[in-house]
């Protein structure tokens, strides 16, 4: 205690100092600016198609809380465990984490989360019946999605498919050893579990017609997807040698073994072309990849290429085919144009040019086209067509009264991902009409969707992090089978995580933009102006003594503060 | 253990036995491998200490202030232009009466860069509370580092401990290194009556209004005024602990000696043979070494210089405006004798920025002085003439 009286040197403190309460002085009235605890976008959300709240699951699983992290997860996307499997996880490219030892391996986060919440029990409540029906075509992973939240609004759901299973390209498009089937089965089982209707073998355009469907239900979302190979265009094709890429998988996942030429070209560059060449060699044939472009222009996930590669599968780049040559009945070659790359096109990549004079023959028994798919878009009347896509406005809806459309259909984004969060978003607006409301001009974001306060704006990228608080931690390494053993099985290749592994990996993330509770704001404070919430998460700042001097928004690591001009 | 060290290892060595608990510094040459090898002994376990790295010297000391003011023992090291940017918490440290401990590395200010020594980095900072200590060689910054610690503990005042850059802090010899148990035994562990207190939470270094102000201030002169006393305790315990005792100042050949050489550092150390040389030709010459230059210890300047005939005082600093700083400071102390006892004081300037001293200017220096011909107050050595010091000062060239 400080001698308010001192009749000597020795009753004076050897340096000042201060016992009143520092609270004394109200240092609130300064100010013009005052933080606020902003929860903000970061940039691994803001990339993601699907709409994953991905910080805030990893800062439930670094705190221990797996199934709230789980819960929180399937609150919009019925597919964690299958998107922790084929997504090409655009989150990964810009997580913030990449600067200080590497992205949160944000797709095996995913996976473990669907592959721990694969009963009912993770769902989030349904809603009450609202008493209104919706019919959704296709049993994709759009018609899915949209199937789960509008049946989680309290809505009826059923869903028509051509295809004896639902599930779509997921079922008939992606090889076991990326996707094991038990995998969709179960989380189709979930969103059954909700009410949700599969009407299988049933083509809408044949079987039943959309008018059928526009009387029988209050609203009908198409989301039929991409599932027709398109032709290569060039002589020899017709040859029954030439096989569709999008069929082939289809016959090998239905668990037909076909007895086939070998070596095969595989023409393409795309998911469907790797699925394709890593399919044939496990069934013994030998795959050869043409590409008309380079290795940096695949729409291929690139992780994937790189497993291909891994597997010994040869690439030809800039590489086009001229003819299919048949000699004696028997494709014998495959004739190639060599390709170089010239001005970027309208995708964004270099158009690849013919080189004059530069044609070869690549000695092959066959040949796999991979060159991309379009819509079978035969139910819906011309109006509602444009072109390759349903004519959709920015609501997902069609000039079709009650028809709305979302997905590789619509968007031809051509990710799970993507249709996922298309799906999401057209649940929305229907949603939203079903309950009588004026729709929307457009569509929420998806993160309007997760987080109402949130504005899609403003998401944290690494600039706006405090590299101070961080530290180098590698981004593990993840377990595989064997390239030997794969050669010849179709069992799943990258192995999941454990428990541990995803709780390492969880505190690794920096939460950006959201406020995990690191208190570094309370520390710095200079007024002991912040506080603790007792008993409730956050902080409350006490107006009376911040004075703004913006320390804390300074010091906070994660950028989920911010400086707010005070009203006068 | 004996080791070949340079005066930077010197002072790692030294840390490292004094078991510092908070090392918090940002490099700068010459003062760099004195941090780096504090930095690797952390590293290696063989100092159990944090070493904070920060941004820039302003951080460093103020990681040295916190940790001090929680209780901690702690060390930075600087330079030059770094020991400038400290210059604010310089103040507070003594102010928070923090025993740290700081080795300056002597190197000339900027501008025109430099990075070879002066003492005009740490002159600059003699009047902000600090103690400070002059070292002429690498057994002496172990020796002088450690009772350090030990004195700024004693009297709450932070000390600087000063090396010349290149003569003293990267040339080896060698230096007696002591084993632990001898500095654990000289050395107890901090315990700062006026350490944080978790229990008691208070505002350090509060507002203090005009009533108080000066009291705190009395306080810190007070300190110094103990503090003379305590380096020469502590020197003579060491002499007695390791055989090697040390002084506020260094006497040497002031017996019968009429004229007398002052001076600090590494250039004391040139000049011990020249005395010789000239006692041999027949001239009385003497040297005092300034060691402990804050406290100031103006009384034993005055029983070691009254009555003598000459003092020259070497400054390898300048106070522009007025003398070197070393040369103030002796005339101002001998004031205080009474008129027949106060020698006739001339000063030099020499070997700023790092220019060399020689033996020979040395020798020069002092039979000038003896023989009459250096009779100006101060005189600057080995520099250019000005045709003309008026346009000199202004000439572009």
């Amino acid at each position: 205690m400080v001698e308010l009286n001192p009749k000597f040197l020795e009753d004076i403190p050897l340096t000042s100092y201060s016992d009143n309460p520092i609270t004394a002085i109200k240092t609130g009235t300064w100010k013009y600016v005052q933080p606020l605890y902003e929860d903000r976008l970061p940039a691994c959300s803001h990339l993601c198609p699907a709409g994953n709240d991905i910080s805030k699951a990893m800062d439930l699983i670094a705190r221990g809380d797996v199934a709230a992290a789980a819960r929180l997860w399937r609150a919009g996307n019925p597919l964690a465990s299958t998107l922790g499997r084929v997504c090409p996880h655009p989150c990964e490219s810009e997580c913030n984490r990449g600067q200080f030892g590497g992205a949160i391996a944000i797709h095996m986060m995913e996976r473990f989360l669907g592959d721990r919440s694969l009963d009912e029990s993770f769902l989030p409540e349904k809603a009450k019946p609202t008493g209104k029906s919706v019919a959704v075509v296709g049993a994709g992973p759009a018609g899915i999605s949209a199937a789960y939240s509008l049946a989680l609004a309290g809505h009826e759901v059923e869903v028509f498919d051509d295809k004896p299973e639902p599930g779509g390209y997921l079922r008939t498009g992606i090889p076991d050893y990326r996707l094991p089937k038990e995998i969709l089965d179960r989380e189709l089982d979930l969103v059954k579990s909700l009410g949700v209707r599969f009407t299988c073998a049933t083509q809408v355009g044949a079987d039943i017609t959309l008018d059928d469907l526009r009387e029988r239900f209050d609203a009908v979302i198409v989301a039929v997807g991409f599932h027709r190979s398109r032709p290569l265009a060039v002589p020899g094709e017709d040859h029954p040698d030439v096989l569709r890429g999008v069929t082939l998988l289809e016959r090998i996942l239905a668990g037909e073994r076909p007895e086939l030429p070998s070596p095969l070209a595989v023409v393409g560059g795309g998911n469907t072309a790797i699925d394709v060449a890593r399919s044939l060699l496990r069934l013994g044939v030998e795959p050869i990849v043409v590409y008309r472009r380079s290795r940096l222009e695949m729409p291929a996930i690139p992780a994937e290429v790189e497993e291909a590669d891994k597997e010994g599968i040869p690439f030809h780049f800039l590489t086009a085919p001229k003819q299919v040559v048949v000699e004696g009945g028997r494709v014998t070659a495959l004739e190639c144009l060599k390709m170089r790359l010239g001005e970027p096109d309208e995708s964004g990549r270099r158009r690849p040019l013919p080189v004059e004079g530069s044609e070869f023959r690549l000695p092959v028994a066959g040949v796999v086209t991979a060159i991309g798919e379009s819509a079978d878009l035969g139910l819906l009347p011309e109006a509602a067509r444009d072109g390759w896509r349903v004519a959709a406005d920015e609501r997902f809806a069609t000039p079709v009264d009650g028809v709305f459309a979302a997905g590789d259909a619509v968007s031809g984004e051509g990710t799970v991902t993507a249709a996922v969060g298309a799906g999401r978003r057209a649940a929305a607006v229907v949603d939203r009409r079903l309950s009588g409301r004026e729709l929307p001009a457009a569509a929420p974001s998806l993160q309007r969707l997760w987080r109402r306060q949130i504005e899609a704006g403003h998401p944290v990228y690494v600039d706006q992090l405090n590299p101070a608080y961080f530290t180098q931690v590698p981004r593990p390494q993840l377990r595989e089978l064997d390239a030997e053993v794969r050669s010849s099985s179709f069992d799943e290749v990258v192995q999941g995580f454990t428990d541990e592994e995803a709780v390492q990996e969880a505190r690794r993330c920096l939460v950006c933009g959201t406020c995990n509770e690191c208190c570094n704001c309370l520390f710095f404070c200079p007024d002991v102006a912040i506080h603790k919430r007792n008993g409730a998460a956050g902080f409350d700042i006490d107006t009376e003594h911040c004075k703004g001097c913006g320390i804390c928004v300074e010091e906070c690591p994660r950028s989920a503060l911010t400086l707010v001009e005070v009203e006068s | 253990m004996r080791m070949v060290v340079k005066g930077n290892g010197a002072v790692a060595h030294a840390v490292r036995l004094s078991r510092a608990q908070v090392v918090s510094a940002y490099p700068i040459t010459p003062q760099t491998s004195i941090i780096e090898e504090l930095a690797t002994m952390v590293a290696r376990g063989e100092l159990d200490a944090r070493f904070i790295k920060v941004e820039s010297e302003h951080s460093a000391l103020a990681g040295c202030i916190g940790a001090a003011s929680a209780g901690a023992r702690t060390f930075t090291a600087t330079s030059a232009q770094g020991l400038a940017l400290m210059h604010e918490l310089i103040h507070w440290a003594a102010g928070a009466r923090l025993p740290i401990v700081l080795a300056n590395v002597n190197r000339a200010m900027a501008p025109g860069w430099s990075i070879w020594t002066d003492q005009n980095d740490s002159l600059s900072q003699r009047d902000t509370g600090w103690m400070q200590i002059y070292c002429q060689s690498s057994q002496e910054v172990v020796d002088s580092v450690i009772q350090a610690f030990r004195v700024s503990e004693k009297v709450l005042l932070p000390t600087m401990v000063v090396l010349d850059a290149f003569f003293l802090s990267h040339t080896y010899e060698d230096a007696e290194i002591p084993e632990q148990a001898v500095v654990d035994s000289f050395l107890p562990a901090l315990d700062l009556p006026h350490k944080m207190d978790l229990e008691h939470p208070a505002a350090l270094g509060n507002l203090v209004f005009p009533d108080r102000y000066m009291e705190f201030r009395r306080k810190m002169d007070l300190a110094h005024d103990l503090a003379l006393d305590v380096w020469d305790e502590v020197g003579r315990e060491w002499g007695q602990l390791t055989g090697r005792p040390y002084g506020v100042v260094e006497e040497y050949r002031l017996d019968g000696a009429e004229l007398v050489l002052v001076t600090a550092a590494t250039a004391a150390s040139t000049a011990r043979p020249v005395v010789d040389r000239l006692r041999d030709a027949g001239v009385p010459v003497g040297l005092v070494r300034l060691r402990v230059f804050r406290p100031f210890p103006a009384a034993v300047l005055r029983s070691l210089l009254g009555g003598r005939r000459k003092v020259l005082v070497l400054d390898r600093n300048c106070s522009f405006g007025h003398h070197g700083v070393f040369h103030q400071e002796v005339k101002s102390a001998l004031y205080e004798l009474p008129h027949a006892e106060q020698p006739r004081v001339c000063g030099v300037i020499a070997g700023l920025g790092g220019r060399d001293i020689t033996p020979d200017d040395l020798g020069e220096m002092l039979t000038g002085v003896w023989e009459g011909r250096i009779q100006d107050p101060v005189t600057w050595w080995d520099v250019l003439p000005a045709r003309d010091p008026a346009t000199a000062a202004l000439a572009m060239g």
